[in-house]
């Protein structure tokens, strides 16, 4: 355990220090004030309400699981595995006293981590922005449902990062990788309106699944069903990339 | 004696035909083994099997007795290594990328890192990133990064490129007395012939993926005037470098 604790302690350590999770934050952060600047916008415009408080996080929450989250979680994962077969910096860790498995785990771990910081500083400057420009209609239990929200996307972020690993692990090069995962992505999305009934089966589609737990009447059958989905295909990409990944020759 | 590395039968091979075949060697403890062969003929591709980067088809190799096929992480506790090229990562100082490697050590700590900058004659350059290192100075880091974790055994795949005149003494230096005063073992390849020949106390030739002689140091140069001429001999009689070579 000590040795997994030291890999992923490395894995945040690099993560950091790396310039492209500062440029992820401060891209967030500007979504979160385009969007704020839009809705003041309308409103003083034309008069529209725009959004709540409340609702405002939401909105953001929407936009950023289909577009920058998944974008980031995309060059991290691939920086942290493509990126050191091709800098050949994964010797350094392959040499250590410790296991394929737990590097491959401490990596996977590490960039769950990024996932959950990223939503998390969304979630709280989100909010910060809907209290400070739309200080109305904020109850309690919109507030929890909130945080809910966004906590339940790590699920499907995760899903799709141990894709991305698979595909890191696949092909050598990291643009490959990256413009696959976008071609897949883009590909599923498509697949996911044209076969509606078979939506819950294309992990794009997951991404929304925050919004089964909005609902008033809590579909639970429905929410066990994605989850477990989400649970056997994060499953399988995580073996299937772990398999890859110790066979490799370095 | 106590063996320290046992490599058993072991056998890799690659598309092109290359690779290892049916390898036996065993590595006693105190030895600097030097292990001498043409290009392509395994060297690299037997070290990195010692150190766990690729699989062998066939065969073990046990390091203190651990096999580092099915018992990796105890068969590396005590080892350091470098192969190939020192890889460090760039965006880090060489005081970070230390630092990252000790986490993997309960023993070692900061006066630790320190001390193997010392060493190396790295400690002036200690909060500068590896960005801007020459190929020596990224060199001298990953053998500080090798002896870091004061280990028993110490796998160098060429370990003096691109180093200068002076470094190569003070790597050679820091060698000598690791052996002597520690009680390492050293299992070097390099193509410097008359550094090998300094340094090593037993010899491996490898050729065309088998190992063609083992021999102490001193007997060698008992029967030849130098490693160089023996080196020639072994692989001549093996028919891949005319005599006129030598």
């Amino acid at each position: 355990m000590a040795v997994f604790q030291a890999a992923l302690l490395n894995e945040i350590e690099k993560l950091y220090r790396k310039k492209k999770v500062l440029v992820a934050i401060l891209l967030s952060l500007a979504v979160i004030v385009i969007g704020q600047l839009v809705i003041v916008g309308v409103r003083s415009g034309f008069g529209l309400r725009g959004t709540g408080s409340v609702e405002f996080p939401m909105l953001v929450l929407s936009v950023v699981v289909n577009t920058i989250l998944p974008l980031f979680t995309a060059l991290v994962t691939i920086d942290s595995f493509s990126g050191e077969f091709s800098q050949n910096s994964m010797r350094i860790t392959l040499t250590r006293p410790i296991s394929r498995f737990k590097i491959y785990t401490a990596k996977i771990t590490s960039i769950v981590l990024f996932i959950l910081g990223a939503l998390l500083l969304l979630l709280v400057f989100s909010m910060l922005a809907g209290f400070i420009f739309n200080a109305n209609s904020a109850s309690f239990d919109s507030l929890g449902r909130t945080v809910f929200s966004y906590l339940v996307s790590i699920l499907p972020m995760t899903v799709l990062a141990l894709g991305i690993v698979l595909l890191a692990n696949i092909f050598r090069s990291g643009i490959a990788v990256f413009f696959i995962s976008i071609l897949i992505f883009l590909a599923f999305k498509v697949l996911g309106l044209l076969f509606s009934q078979y939506s819950s089966l294309f992990l794009t589609t997951q991404l929304d699944w925050y919004n089964l737990f909005l609902v008033n009447s809590f579909p639970l059958a429905k929410i066990a069903r994605q989850f477990l989905i989400m649970l056997g295909s994060g499953i399988m990409l995580f073996s299937a990339g772990f398999y890859i990944f110790d066979k490799k020759e370095f | 004696m106590e063996k320290v590395i046992e490599i058993i039968n072991l056998t890799k091979t690659y598309g092109n035909g290359r690779g290892i075949y049916d390898l036996n060697l065993d590595i006693y403890k105190g030895d600097i083994f030097g292990f001498l062969g043409p290009n392509g003929a395994g060297k690299t591709t037997a070290m990195k099997i010692m150190t766990g980067l690729i699989r062998p088809e066939n065969g073990d190799v046990k390091i203190l007795g651990h096999s580092v096929v099915d018992e990796y992480e105890k068969a590396m506790a005590k080892v350091g290594c470098l192969i190939e090229i020192a890889e460090s990562y760039q965006f880090l100082s060489a005081f970070e990328n230390l630092k990252q490697i000790a986490r993997y050590y309960p023993d070692v700590d900061h006066k630790r890192i320190d001390e193997v900058l010392e060493l190396t004659g790295m400690y002036k350059f200690k909060y500068e990133k590896t960005k801007k290192f020459s190929l020596g100075m990224k060199q001298r880091l990953g053998l500080a990064a090798a002896v870091l974790s004061r280990p028993k055994v110490v796998i160098l795949d060429e370990p003096l490129n691109g180093l200068d005149v002076e470094g190569m003494i003070d790597i050679r230096k820091m060698i000598l007395s690791l052996a002597e005063k520690e009680q390492t073992t050293f299992f070097i390849s390099s193509h410097l012939i008359h550094d090998v020949e300094l340094t090593c106390n037993r010899i491996g030739v490898i050729y065309n993926g088998r190992i063609l002689n083992v021999e102490n140091t001193d007997a060698i140069l008992k029967n030849y005037a130098t490693l160089e001429n023996y080196f020639v001999s072994e692989v001549e009689r093996n028919g891949r470098v005319s005599s006129s070579a030598s």
